[in-house]
């Protein structure tokens, strides 16, 4: 080999630099590669934060409002009244669904979409639930109102005008044992789900959260009736 | 020759344990250091190789040279010279220029 004779331990010592560096920017690339877009996370998440705050904070106003404005009139038929609205909070005995795309492939030739989640699926089971008699549903954290639209936005779904991507997680208030019932029967909603693989599991719960509507109302064509005209 | 490949072993342990990594800005910078160790190497090898190896120039060339490389680039960057691809192509042409160098001795042998 080589013939190398002097200074043997200062070129090893050298060696030893040489492969520490390797090493460490071998680490630093791989470091990089996996997180690429570094300073975008950070904005993002800035951004994220300081739209959730303002949104809390609007929130708040809009509660503070509410109370304010009905403070004189709390009897028990306001409070009915926005249950039914959906306005406040509800909890109780329920079901939670959850629903997520088929993990089958599609066979060639066959239309993919078969095996994916739609409008109409969700709606199926929205619509079963409230046969069912439940008091209350909500999708993914929103609380499904008189007016409140389900449907599909590309690969997602809207729902009070928010876009959620599977898995989609319905809870519903109610006696959970009819609403189990309600969807497991033979040839309902359930099972034509899952002759797609679609993946569908239900869970009765003796309490169940539905959040409120976080929306307002507004009309603008439409005006009350007065009595008497 | 078995000294330095130890050496090199004991190097990559040693950095793949620690747990030192360098910042993102930095990498730049670490990364033609490296090339510039590597150049220096690969020289001493073909000084080796024509028998004109000098120790001390050895060890003073791979730091100055690393250094001295890392120095430049963040200079460039600051004053807006992107002098990283001018260090990387010098740098990697003398590497493959060392490396012919060294496999024609190998050849003659």
């Amino acid at each position: 080999m080589l013939p190398i004779k002097q200074g043997q331990a200062a070129i090893a010592l050298v060696c030893i630099v040489l492969g520490f560096m390797l090493a460490v920017q071998f680490r630093t690339t791989q470091d990089i590669k996996s997180t690429v877009p570094f300073q975008r996370i950070e904005d993002i998440s800035q951004r994220l934060a300081q739209t959730e705050k303002e949104r809390d904070s609007l929130l708040e106003e809009v509660q503070s409002l509410r109370k304010s404005s009905n403070k004189e009139v709390l009897s028990k038929e306001i409070e009915n009244v926005k249950m039914g609205a959906g306005v406040t909070p509800l909890k109780g005995p329920g079901i939670v669904v959850t629903i997520d795309d088929s993990k089958r492939q599609s066979k060639t030739g066959e239309n993919p979409n078969l095996y994916l989640i739609h409008d109409d699926d969700i709606l199926k089971v929205i619509n079963e639930l409230w046969a069912a008699s439940a008091e209350a549903v909500s999708i993914n954290e929103q609380r499904l109102i008189a007016s409140s639209e389900i449907r599909c936005a590309g690969p997602t779904l809207s729902v009070n005008n928010t876009r959620y991507s599977p898995p989609y997680e319905i809870t519903a208030i109610g006696d959970p044992k009819n609403l189990e019932n309600a969807l497991k029967m033979r040839g309902g909603v359930v099972e034509t789900l899952q002759f797609w693989g679609i993946q569908v599991s239900i869970k009765k719960l003796d309490e169940v959260n539905v959040p409120g509507y976080k929306g307002t109302f507004r009309f603008e064509y439409a005006h009350p009736v007065k009595e008497g005209e | 020759m078995l000294l330095p490949i130890l050496g090199l072993v004991v190097g990559l342990i040693i950095g793949s344990l620690s747990p030192i990594s360098i910042p993102q800005e930095y990498a730049k910078l670490f990364s033609v250091a490296l090339l510039a160790a590597l150049d220096t190497v690969f020289g001493g090898l073909r000084a080796n190789a024509e028998e004109k190896f000098d120790t001390t120039v050895f060890i003073t060339g791979f730091f100055t040279n690393a250094l001295l490389a890392a120095l430049l680039v963040y200079i460039g960057d600051r004053l807006g010279i992107d002098l990283y691809y001018v260090a990387m192509l010098a740098f990697g042409l003398r590497i493959f220029q060392n490396l012919a160098i060294i496999r024609r001795y190998f050849l003659k042998k």
